[in-house]
């Protein structure tokens, strides 16, 4: 590992300052940052602790009402913590089904919410310094589209990357869309959930709108009543401790036999959290049938483009959105 | 009997004397532990000489010894008067006494001081440090004088004196450098060492930042770089090697450790952000006397078979009964599922965790 400068943040606007340098990195629970600089991926020269500041500051590491209904997820929160928060797991299961389903208990315990949402792909080949990457070496480029590719995406790929995003929360949050607080060196502004993540297109070292220095504060859960009939499936290689192939967030508003409104994201299939309308709008007036699921998982995965081993996804994908789908509607 | 104006020094029969095991255990005299080397030290009632902190002062006394390369002290386990000193490559158990009463201090004319007896396997006095609370030997005068003692031992050609073992120059030296840690001054004044080995740290050293850790109960200040994870330093610098490095990477569970009493993996976080915290391992939630229940019942429900991940495993599961997970054994096996057994004991470490669910017998 090389050498950094350890600051400890006194309060946010001193993380952020100190941020400002380059090649720093925020440091929460750590088990994405220092895995990766382990692994020489992430060679910070400046690691800002922001574990000091809920000391200062509990709501950034707590879940919080807000006056609509909604909750305030600060960043700092851990993972375990949101996870079996009663207020979450009553109002938005999908929230708190997709954290269980995540990385393992001692993990959870460690990795905060704003961490979560910014971690960095399980790509092998990012991960691999040895081998060319576009995302981790911008230009040499990319291994995994000749290469070994199950586990990659199929949707918001390009020719220059094809890593999937591996969160889970994530995934539910993208179907929920809530509002990010972010804090950085000009000020505080908020950005929409499924506005934060960007596709590779060009340049897959960009990964998020967010600037060097910026800092996630909180995520804002929207008030969403129905959303109280909503999960998180997932599917993956083993039965627990494992990334998605594939995973569906749902949230279903359903009167009588009809679906009113309906929320609908994918992981382990896309570069980033991907939230699908196409899939929302073939869900939305239809009754609720088998068929109208199919209908609405066809659409989800139209854009699907595979690679050599990973064809696999779109049927896995689709398959995982009926049953998502179907589990909630009942 | 022997005037309190004339002290123990050197060369005498060193005065027997009986004492209690803490107040608790039988009493010890000192004619008990003929034919190994005893270390008599009376120190302030705060200094505990089995301290973590204290191997880097050892470490450094033992490697300034002629005949002692390569010999390297890794951890100091403290059962009654018998201190285990773990090496490298063996382990030894060196009885020390310590005099709470004060009147052994004035059969050997110390009444007052902080002072160190290094006494052979015979009975006989060979080292003494003794002075004001606040004085110290110099590190050089003690190496000499275990230099001295041990002789025979590096000369290897004296028949007239008796022949010292490896094991018992070891000790002999080890009551010495108890010495150097006696006095707080003594460990400040000494620049900082890492024990780990300054092969494995090729170019340049970066600067240490002086961390307090509170492990088990008890504060270790360590002197680390800031890329030292938690897990290094309990292992590498504080000398706690119950907790295991398997993968170093978050995914196998072997090092995980209370923070503030919740399972955390010790290699996915930097040691500096670790201050303040309370930080629990394996050493803190059982002895071999009095095995914590989860402890037990591993073992009575075969929960393992080479060990290695077992440290991690009864960490993870003790946090476990805290968590509010459901009651069946696939919640179990969710809970665990980071927690990877190569030797595949998965089956009793479910029986293990379910015992001590069911017997709610978690409260230590």
């Amino acid at each position: 590992m090389i050498d950094f400068d350890y600051v400890r943040a006194a309060d946010v606007d001193g993380a952020i300052r100190a941020a400002a340098q380059p090649a720093s990195r925020y440091v929460a629970g750590g088990t994405t940052l220092i895995d990766l600089m382990k692994l020489d991926v992430e060679r910070p020269a400046h690691v800002v602790d922001l574990n000091p500041l809920v000391r200062r500051d509990p709501a950034l590491g707590a879940v919080t009402d807000m006056p609509n209904g909604g909750l305030r997820l600060g960043a700092l929160a851990r993972m375990s913590d949101v996870a079996w928060e009663p207020r979450v797991r009553e109002r938005y299961p999908l929230v708190s089904e997709s954290l269980l389903l995540a990385a393992s208990g001692q993990v959870r315990n460690m990795a905060t919410i704003g961490g979560n949402v910014l971690q960095r792909t399980r790509c092998p080949y990012f991960r691999d310094s040895a081998t060319p990457c576009n995302k981790r070496e911008p230009g040499s480029g990319c291994s995994a589209i000749a290469g070994i590719n199950r586990v990659h995406a199929i949707l918001g790929t390009s020719d220059r990357c094809i890593a999937a995003h591996p969160s889970d929360l994530a995934v539910a949050l993208a179907a929920l869309d809530p509002i990010v607080h972010v804090r950085g060196e000009s000020g505080e502004r908020t950005i929409a959930f499924t506005a934060l993540h960007v596709v590779p297109a060009m340049h897959p070292e960009r990964e998020t709108v967010l600037r060097p220095g910026d800092l996630i504060t909180a995520i804002d859960l929207p008030a969403l009543p129905w959303a109280r009939r909503s999960t998180y499936l997932k599917v993956r290689d083993r039965a627990s401790f494992a990334f998605a192939l594939a995973s569906a967030a749902v949230a279903l508003d359903v009167e009588g036999s009809t679906i009113r409104n309906a929320r609908v994201a994918l992981g382990g299939v896309g570069t980033k959290p991907w939230r699908s309308r196409e899939a929302e709008r073939a869900l939305v007036g239809r009754r609720v049938t088998e068929a109208t699921f199919r209908a609405a998982a066809d659409a989800a995965l139209a854009g699907a483009r595979p690679h050599t081993d990973n064809a696999f996804k779109i049927n896995l994908a689709k398959r995982t959105l009926v049953r998502a789908l179907a589990s909630v509607a009942v | 009997m022997r005037s309190l104006l004339h002290p123990v020094g050197p060369g005498d029969q060193a005065p027997d004397f009986a004492l209690g095991d803490g107040g608790t255990g039988p009493a010890r005299r000192l004619s008990d532990f003929r034919g190994s080397p005893v270390v008599l030290a009376f120190h302030p009632p705060h200094w505990d000489p089995a301290r973590g902190e204290h191997v880097e002062t050892y470490n450094r006394l033992i490697g300034s010894l002629p005949g002692l390369a390569g010999t390297r002290l890794l951890s100091i386990g403290d059962a009654g008067p018998w201190r285990k000193l773990t090496f490298a490559d063996d382990a030894i158990a060196l009885p020390v006494l310590t005099d709470d009463s004060g009147d052994v201090a004035a059969l050997y004319g110390v009444e007052g001081s902080a002072a160190v007896f290094a006494i052979d396997a015979d009975g006989i006095v060979r080292w003494r440090h003794s002075g004001a609370p606040e004085s110290s030997p110099h590190p050089v005068d003690v190496a000499r004088a275990i230099t001295a003692v041990a002789r025979p031992l590096i000369a290897g050609d004296d028949a007239s004196r008796p022949e010292w073992t490896r094991r018992e120059f070891v000790a002999t030296a080890l009551a010495a450098a108890f010495a150097l840690a006696v006095l707080p001054r003594s460990a400040a004044r000494a620049a900082p060492t890492p024990i780990a080995d300054e092969r494995l740290r090729p170019g340049r050293r970066r600067a240490t930042s002086r961390v307090t850790l509170h492990v088990n109960g008890r504060d270790l200040a360590l002197d680390l770089e800031p890329r030292v994870t938690l897990l290094d330093a309990l292992r590498e610098y504080a000398g706690l090697t119950g907790t295991k490095k398997g993968c170093d990477h978050g995914q196998c569970g072997a090092c995980t450790v209370h923070v503030d009493g919740r399972r955390v993996l010790s290699c996915l976080t930097f040691a500096l952000m670790q201050e303040g915290a309370q930080i629990t391992t394996i050493e803190g939630i059982g002895s071999a006397e009095q095995l914590h229940p989860m402890q037990q019942a591993f073992i009575a429900h075969d929960g393992f078979q080479c060990g290695y991940c077992t440290p991690g495993q009864i960490m993870s599961a003790v946090a476990v009964t805290k968590e509010p997970w459901g009651a069946g054994d696939d919640d179990v096996r969710e809970a665990m599922s980071g927690n990877i057994c190569r030797c595949g004991a998965y089956p009793g470490i479910v029986a293990a965790v379910q015992t001590v669910r069911r017997s709610g017998g978690v409260q230590r």
